[in-house]
């Protein structure tokens, strides 16, 4: 019965046309996404070992891959005759996916994660024992805490409280944490967290709440300590998404906040401000990124060898020329760049039960959610 | 139309078969892993646990965001509904100079969005923006955070989210018969009167689609106001998203999405409710174009001239500085300071010279591609016979597949994991982690609540005589289908598609959890360079990745809607208002292009409860 209407038939003949040469597009691209694959091309359904739909690549789950890192490990391991996949997500991302995939596992090694992260994809079984060959080298109390170790430490990172050095003289600087609420002069002049999603604001916390760990308290935590936080949250300028601490810093909108000692040097350059760090006299929370054999990995022989080659002096040393951070490792720490070698030495370590710290995190993080932040 | 008994639909074997993939794929992909993921989140150790709700209910600061999610998702129900029926009309209904520029103005929102969207918003309003600091001049006791809270946030959203109004209250308005409109006019109504009586009323189907579209918006807002919210305005989608990241608080995260998913249900139920009982589609026998009115009063021409233009402005202007700022640099673009010598092409070669190249790009292209047309190809049957056939069998099945928009994407995903990491007889005993096709499963999945609730929308608007005769003729149901009802909704399908097909390009909640290692799509590449602490590099990535995105997304609206959408614009001119020849009156002619659809369905108003 249509078909007595020519006009509008070929209308419809072109936009099918039209439509079929965008399929073909689509088809075209498909199929270039799938040769792109190489010969390791996936399987699209049936294979029923994950992992070996990856061939002899090594799959890495990292949140360390930012600003180069990625590019630069793959190429670097396939130099070492590795061929690795490095497969980037945030902490917390990376952590919750090793978690959810621990019935049949994808990645073989993870690296990156601090002991906080690590400790929860331990408890959740998703990563098995493992001594590296450099275990030696590092400092094992920086390591998994307990006697089956299952990460180990790579890299370390302080998380400071930093003030505009231009403005503020280290006499006027606050001395501690503490002081941003207590002390009127800095009620409004420093910024503070809206979330606490990273690892950075979390760590910041931990150094804070620890100090006040009284068992009949709530959360392992008197009532002291959750005065802090919301003090802390009461006072303080709010941060802003996509705004970075140092662009505030420069224009004046606040004087000082948290930051990971790694990108302090990097970001006052760019922002063409100068900033000093505050040691409290209880010391500065460490965060150590460690690294991890996956449990279930089919190539854990292969997994095994990246990791020892991975943590050892020379790679850990090369890293922390290029990316400006703190190798654990000891004989690495010799080519580190050596002000940042300098910056660690003179710096008092804050003395954190990470166990108390741990078993706590995900609770306390709800509690300031959920009652302190504003 | 309505009320098929629920029996007489299984004689229809085109139903049966339908109604057969449905029900695996709602079971399989919709019910089974939500279902596991929301056990595994409410009854941990076996037994179900009210802390979640304890929790919730006594914290001073969910409750507020919460208040503040649902206040800004019924204002922006009201604003999107007037700004974007008012720059369809500017744009499809009056007669306005330069509506083409105007259009093409409006139309910045199909290509960006996010974070981006309110960053280029705050370059302009913001403490530091040029409008600020030109009203600075002007009053000089103003306060120049002015743009901030729940107004800055309602205004940037309402202005983000018109892209549903342009594509389809457009599409439903070149529906419109235009002898009625001339009709109303002989018989002495005014303009306003036509457009109320007349015209909206018509649209009702796709204006109540868009407003649940635009209430789910304001329910989900989460850059908006992180970025100009301020202290006063936060909304719930920043603590769910942490909570969902942390496996001790996900029983909360999964509480508060859960709240707003029934929200979202009831709004749902209201508005199918209101678009009962309507008859939206033709029933003149010999309808025409419509052709674009002149606004007769000089001072209501000015007045909506140049409001219209103001409109233009605000859409605009942030496109601009937003690609202006991606040739800036991080430092720049942070502090809103920027000089013309500062701006170069190195952001650019950063991006688009790493080695993953333009992998990442082919990747995310064709699996949004993949997506987007199974899941409209796909649900062009199942819209149908939920549209025609009405009873509790379709309305049950119409609720399950709106699960999507109940969870957010991040537990989706974790529930396709656990579903499917193990071999399952639900998905034929295949494993589907570490897969390929678990991605395009979730990508797919999170698309059909839209492209559902858009296709019977645009259904709703096909004159049921035209089936009825084809079917008298002898014509079997899939001839019908394919002949007469798909050119009719053919315009506003591929309009779905290519919403569909853009807003899954950058995804990363769903793609950091089922993505194959080796075949990760843009997403993860564009986190890995925007995040990290929004260093100085990064920030300006964002804007990068932004700039390609809109030249992606900008093709595939030209591609798929802008050249169809041309030529109905050149024969809707002043001449093409006499109807299109003898082709047009034969009234039951399947048409393709939204002109011809619109002489088939134009339709006289019935009267609507």
């Amino acid at each position: 019965m249509p078909d007595n209407a020519p006009v509008p038939v070929q209308k419809w003949v072109s936009i099918v046309h039209k439509l079929k040469t965008m399929v073909g597009a689509v088809v075209a691209v498909t199929l270039l996404a799938g040769c792109g694959a190489g010969a390791a091309s996936p399987q699209p359904s049936g294979s029923s070992s994950a992992a070996g739909a990856s061939g002899d690549t090594l799959v890495v789950y990292t949140n360390s891959n930012g600003e180069g890192r990625g590019e630069w490990l793959t190429k670097k391991a396939a130099d070492a005759g590795f061929k690795i996949e490095i497969v980037g997500a945030g902490g917390a991302d990376a952590t919750n996916k090793l978690i959810a995939e621990k019935n049949n596992p994808i990645a073989d090694v993870a690296f990156g994660l601090n002991n906080m992260y690590f400790a929860q994809v331990k408890a959740a079984g998703a990563i098995e024992a493992y001594e590296p060959a450099w275990a030696g080298e590092v400092d094992a109390s920086l390591a998994d805490s307990d006697e089956d170790k299952a990460y180990w430490p790579l890299v370390k990172q302080a998380i400071l409280l930093g003030y505009n050095s231009d403005k503020i003289t280290p006499e006027q600087a606050p001395k501690d944490w503490t002081d941003l609420w207590s002390k009127d002069e800095f009620k409004t002049r420093y910024e503070r967290v809206t979330g606490l999603g990273t690892a950075t604001a979390q760590l910041v916390f931990a150094g804070i709440l620890s100090r006040y760990k009284d068992n009949s308290g709530d959360l392992g935590i008197s009532d002291e300590g959750w005065k802090q936080v919301e003090q802390y949250f009461q006072n303080g300028s709010p941060a802003v998404a996509k705004t970075d601490l140092f662009a505030r810093i420069a224009s004046g909108e606040v004087d000082m906040g948290q930051m990971p000692s790694s990108i302090v040097a990097e970001r006052e350059k760019s922002f063409k401000v100068n900033v000093e760090t505050v040691v409290p006299s209880v010391g500065v929370p460490l965060a150590v990124e460690q690294v991890a054999l996956v449990k279930g990995t089919d190539k854990k022989e292969q997994a095994q060898k990246f990791i020892d080659w991975f943590g050892s002096a020379d790679v850990q040393g090369e890293w922390a020329q290029q990316f400006n951070s703190m190798p654990v490792n000891k004989s690495a720490a010799a080519k580190a760049k050596p002000e940042v070698v300098k910056f660690f030495d003179g710096l008092k370590q804050q003395d954190i039960d990470w166990n108390f710290v741990q078993e706590n995190m995900g609770s306390w993080v709800e509690k300031i959610e959920l009652e302190y932040m504003t | 139309m309505s009320g098929t008994p629920a029996k007489s639909m299984l004689r229809s074997p085109f139903i049966i078969i339908v109604g057969t993939v449905l029900t695996w794929f709602i079971a399989a992909f919709l019910v089974w892993p939500n279902a596991n993921v929301l056990i595994e989140t409410f009854f941990p150790d076996g037994n179900f646990s009210g802390r979640a709700a304890e929790k919730l209910f006594s914290s001073q600061r969910a409750m507020k965001s919460l208040g503040n999610s649902f206040l800004l998702a019924v204002a922006l129900s009201i604003t999107v509904n007037v700004v974007g029926i008012f720059i369809v009309l500017v744009t499809h209904y009056f007669r306005i100079r330069g509506s083409k520029i105007l259009f093409l103005g409006y139309a910045t929102t199909f290509i960006y969005g996010g974070i981006v969207l309110a960053a280029g918003y705050k370059f302009i309003y913001g403490d530091k923006g040029i409008v600020t600091a030109f009203l600075l001049n002007v009053f000089p006791g103003m306060d120049p955070g002015w743009f901030s809270g729940f107004f800055a946030v309602l205004a940037v959203m309402t202005f983000a989210t018109t892209t549903n109004h342009m594509l389809f209250v457009a599409n439903a308005l070149k529906g419109v018969d235009y002898q009625t409109i001339e009709a109303a006019r002989n018989l002495g109504a005014s303009t306003w009167t036509i457009l109320r009586r007349i015209v909206l009323p018509m649209l009702k189907p796709t204006l109540f689609a868009v407003t649940i579209l635009s209430f789910l918006t304001g329910l989900g807002a989460l850059s908006a106001p992180q970025v100009l919210g301020g202290r006063d305005f936060q909304t719930i989608t920043p603590m769910i998203l942490t909570f969902t990241n942390s496996p001790t608080s996900r029983d909360l995260a999964a509480l508060l999405a859960v709240i707003l998913g029934v929200a979202t249900i009831l709004m749902l139920a209201v508005m199918s409710r209101l678009e009962k009982g309507g008859t939206y589609f033709s029933v003149s026998k010999v309808s025409s174009a419509l052709q674009k009115q002149k606004i007769t009063n000089p001072a209501a021409n000015i007045a909506v001239h140049a409001a219209a233009y103001l409109l233009f402005a605000v859409y605009t202007l942030p496109v601009v500085l937003i690609v202006l700022f991606s040739f800036a640099d991080g430092a720049a673009i942070q502090t809103g300071q920027i000089s013309p010598g500062s701006l170069t092409f190195d952001n650019y070669v950063r991006v688009l010279t790493q080695p993953s190249g333009l992998r990442p790009f082919a990747i995310s292209v064709a699996y949004s591609a993949l997506a987007a047309v199974i899941a409209v190809g796909g649900l062009l049957f199942v819209a149908r016979i939920l549209q025609k056939h009405k009873n509790w069998v379709t309305a049950m099945f119409e609720y399950l597949l709106h699960i999507p928009w109940i969870l957010p994407s991040a537990l989706l995903a974790l529930g396709l994991i656990i579903s499917y990491d193990h071999p399952n007889p639900l998905v034929g005993g295949a494993v589907l982690t570490g897969t390929t096709v678990i991605l395009l499963i979730a990508f797919v999945t999170v698309k059909i609540p839209f492209t559902l609730r858009m296709l019977k929308a645009s259904f709703a608007s096909v004159n049921s005589s035209l089936e009825e005769a084809a079917t008298i003729m002898g014509a079997k149901t899939l001839y019908v289908f394919r002949r007469i009802l798909l050119p009719l909704v053919l315009p506003a399908a591929a309009a779905i598609a290519a919403l569909n097909f853009n807003s899954m390009l950058d995804d990363y909640d769903t793609a950091i959890f089922l993505a194959h290692p080796l075949v990760q799509p843009l997403g993860l590449v564009i986190k890995a360079n925007t995040d990290g602490a929004e260093g100085v590099d990064g920030v300006s990535n964002t804007f990068v990745y932004t700039v390609l995105l809109m030249v992606i997304t900008g093709l595939t609206m030209y591609l798929v809607y802008g050249r169809s959408g041309a030529r109905p614009g050149r024969r809707r001119g002043p001449k093409g208002g006499k109807r299109g020849g003898p082709a047009a009156e034969s009234r039951a002619v399947p048409a393709t292009s939204p002109a011809v659809v619109a002489d088939t369905k134009a339709s006289a108003p019935s009267p609507v409860p």
